[in-house]
């Protein structure tokens, strides 16, 4: 047997799992399948974008944390042959899916941009940055399943078709482990997803002190766009939330317009603006690298020049 | 009083990485780091011996030359280091380098409480050493931790994720590994630096092992990165900015 497994907790990462699932499956002839856990969503919703089989585990009981289907996996993966698994990139799915490649003494490729199947040497292969950005790696894998983690946001969602069938089947329920979750605390969201944004105006360390940022939210405003950050700003100043943070272990963005403020630009954040249209900079170190990333940078401070900016855009 | 271990790569400082011409690496004017992250990991282990007492090993599975990294190990407090070395631990893939941690942790370092690991490395972060290396271990791993503690035998500690924070608890021995922001790495001066060469280093031959497996992934190319931008600069004074402003005009930007 064969087929194309995907993992994922959540409904839109899996859906988004499915679309490149969906290509590999039929250029490598197989099937589809999608490992869900029972009560969090709908088998027939999987099945309408593309799996034709849905593998139904147990659901997680409270305090129980996912490393409890490593076994489930490994041992459905042992019966069943898949060619690959692909998991979504999330903190808890590549934890999982590092155990479950090491159970089955497999490779695991994490963080993949790309995965396409090779029909010339049958083999799949996958791009993945390495270097902190500064290089794109490229590799196959010898052992089988082939297994992948993918960011989310990667591919489109699968969209549901009309007329689909698949099976459904119920895995085994895990003996617990002896992890436990004690206690959530859940955040709530309260900045928009700047991936889709148009404008983004990016602060690094080169802000003395968090009230200040308050230059760089007018700036956006000016702009019409969102403001985003480095790592250091989100994660060690706690300035501001982290699904701001752009780069490698951030987010990928793509607007028209990105501006960083006191960002040095080393590779894995400026690993992050790849996509950006026009890139520009202040910066008051002329050699910081971000200046070799961007299309315009004024070299200068930016208590000096964002004032300058916000005058000269008024007049605009 | 628990023994801890904590695990570093010795890596190229991916700083000094140049494109060469034809759109290969240029490694030509590199300098060595012990991998960010893993000064988050080294700095916890030391600051939970403060706490608890015992001991901290690090640990590094490396090509001969990464002795300057378990010196530098060293001087940010461990009390003694265990280096795998061999001109073929260089390259290693994933599934490899959590083989050869793990024999390394069977046969010399055991028993043992904790090991701690950072987040991912800071030339390859595939994030999978850590957990694969708990996996081989047979023992718990929480991996994407913020905070951590020892207590009564267990780990508690604060795991991130998607939706916010996990408080997750595991018995001992466990498996740590930690973001940049758990802590802010020391600094070693030159009193640690002296200290450090008194400390004992045990050095782990190939041989000495068991045979390590063979590569899972096998990579097929290694390209730049490519960032094409004009990489024009402006000043700050007036006629600049209205310059630069007018630049984004033309571009349809503002
Ligand atoms: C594995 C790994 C993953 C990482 N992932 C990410 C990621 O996803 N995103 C990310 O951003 N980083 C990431 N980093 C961190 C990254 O390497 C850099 O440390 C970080 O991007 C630097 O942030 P910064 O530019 O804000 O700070 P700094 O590097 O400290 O730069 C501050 C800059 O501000 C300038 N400056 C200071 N004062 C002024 C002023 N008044 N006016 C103008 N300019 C001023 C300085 O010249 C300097 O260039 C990662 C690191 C590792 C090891
Ligand atoms: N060669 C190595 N020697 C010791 N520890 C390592 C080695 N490679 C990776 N690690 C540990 O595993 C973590 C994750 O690495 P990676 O999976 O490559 O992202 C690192 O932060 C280190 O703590």
């Amino acid at each position: 047997m064969s087929g194309i497994w995907i993992i994922a907790e959540k409904k839109e990462h899996a859906l988004e799992l499915l679309t490149i699932g969906r290509v590999l499956a039929a250029q490598m002839e197989t099937k589809l399948s999608a490992f869900l856990w029972k009560d969090q969503n709908v088998p027939e919703d999987y099945i309408a974008c593309g799996a034709d089989e849905i593998m139904l585990a147990a659901p997680g009981s409270e305090g129980q944390s996912l490393d409890a289907f490593i076994p489930v996996i490994a041992a459905e993966a042992e019966n069943n042959h898949p060619d690959a698994i692909l998991f979504a990139a999330t903190a808890r799915c590549r934890d999982l899916a590092a155990r479950v490649a090491s159970r089955m003494n497999t490779g695991l490729c994490s963080s993949c941009t790309s995965v396409a199947y090779d029909a010339a040497d049958r083999t799949i292969k996958m791009e993945r940055l390495a270097y902190g950005g500064a290089a794109v790696q490229k590799v196959i894998c010898k052992t089988r399943p082939v297994m992948v983690t993918i960011p989310p946001g990667t591919f489109e969602q699968a969209k549901a078709e009309a007329g689909r069938t698949g099976i459904q089947r119920e895995l085994s329920t895990p003996a617990p482990s002896v992890l436990k979750v004690i206690e959530k605390k859940t955040k709530v969201r309260e900045t928009k997803d700047i991936t889709e944004s148009r404008v983004i105006v990016a602060v690094g360390r080169g802000f003395d002190k968090k009230e200040d940022l308050d230059l760089a939210r007018k700036l956006a405003c000016a702009l019409g766009g969102e403001i985003g950050c480095t790592r250091p700003i989100s994660e060690e100043n706690h300035w501001l939330p982290e699904e701001l943070c752009i780069g490698l272990s951030g987010v990928q963005v793509k607007p028209d317009f990105y501006l960083g403020l006191g960002v040095s630009g080393q590779v894995q954040h400026a690993t992050g603006i790849r996509q950006a249209k026009v890139v520009a900079a202040v910066n008051k170190d002329e050699n910081a690298p971000i200046f070799s990333v961007a299309d315009f940078g004024i070299v200068g401070n930016l208590y000096d020049v964002v004032p300058k900016l916000l005058e000269a855009l008024k007049r605009v | 009083m628990p023994t801890i271990i904590t695990c570093f790569k010795w890596v190229i400082d991916e700083a000094y990485i140049r494109r060469g011409s034809s759109g290969d690496l240029d490694f030509s004017a590199v300098d060595y780091k012990i991998s960010d992250y893993d000064r988050n990991a080294i700095e916890e282990a030391v600051k939970l011996k403060a706490v608890h007492g015992g001991t901290v090993a690090s640990l590094t599975v490396g090509v001969p030359e990464a002795t300057k990294g378990i010196k530098d190990s060293l001087s940010r407090g461990p009390d003694k280091a265990f280096f795998a070395a061999d001109a073929s631990f260089n390259n290693l893939e994933p599934s490899q380098t959590a083989s050869l941690l793990a024999a390394v942790i069977r046969s010399f370092i055991t028993p043992y409480d904790l090991i701690l690991c950072g987040e991912g490395s800071s030339d390859l972060y595939t994030q999978q050493v850590g957990p694969r290396l708990a996996e081989i271990l047979q023992i718990p791993s929480i991996s994407f931790v913020q905070k951590v503690e020892l207590k009564d035998g267990k780990v508690v500690a604060e795991r991130r994720v998607e939706e916010g924070v996990e408080v997750v608890e595991a018995p001992l021995p466990a498996l740590v590994t930690v973001l940049p922001d758990i802590n802010v790495p020391r600094i070693p001066g030159v009193k640690d630096t002296l200290m450090a060469s008194k400390k004992p280093v045990v050095t782990i031959k190939k041989e000495d092992l068991p045979p390590f497996p063979a590569p899972c992934l096998e990579t097929v190319e290694m390209k730049a990165a490519k960032m094409d931008r004009s990489c024009e600069k402006f000043g700050t004074d007036a006629a600049e900015i209205a310059r630069f402003v007018d630049v984004l005009r033309k571009k349809a930007l503002i």
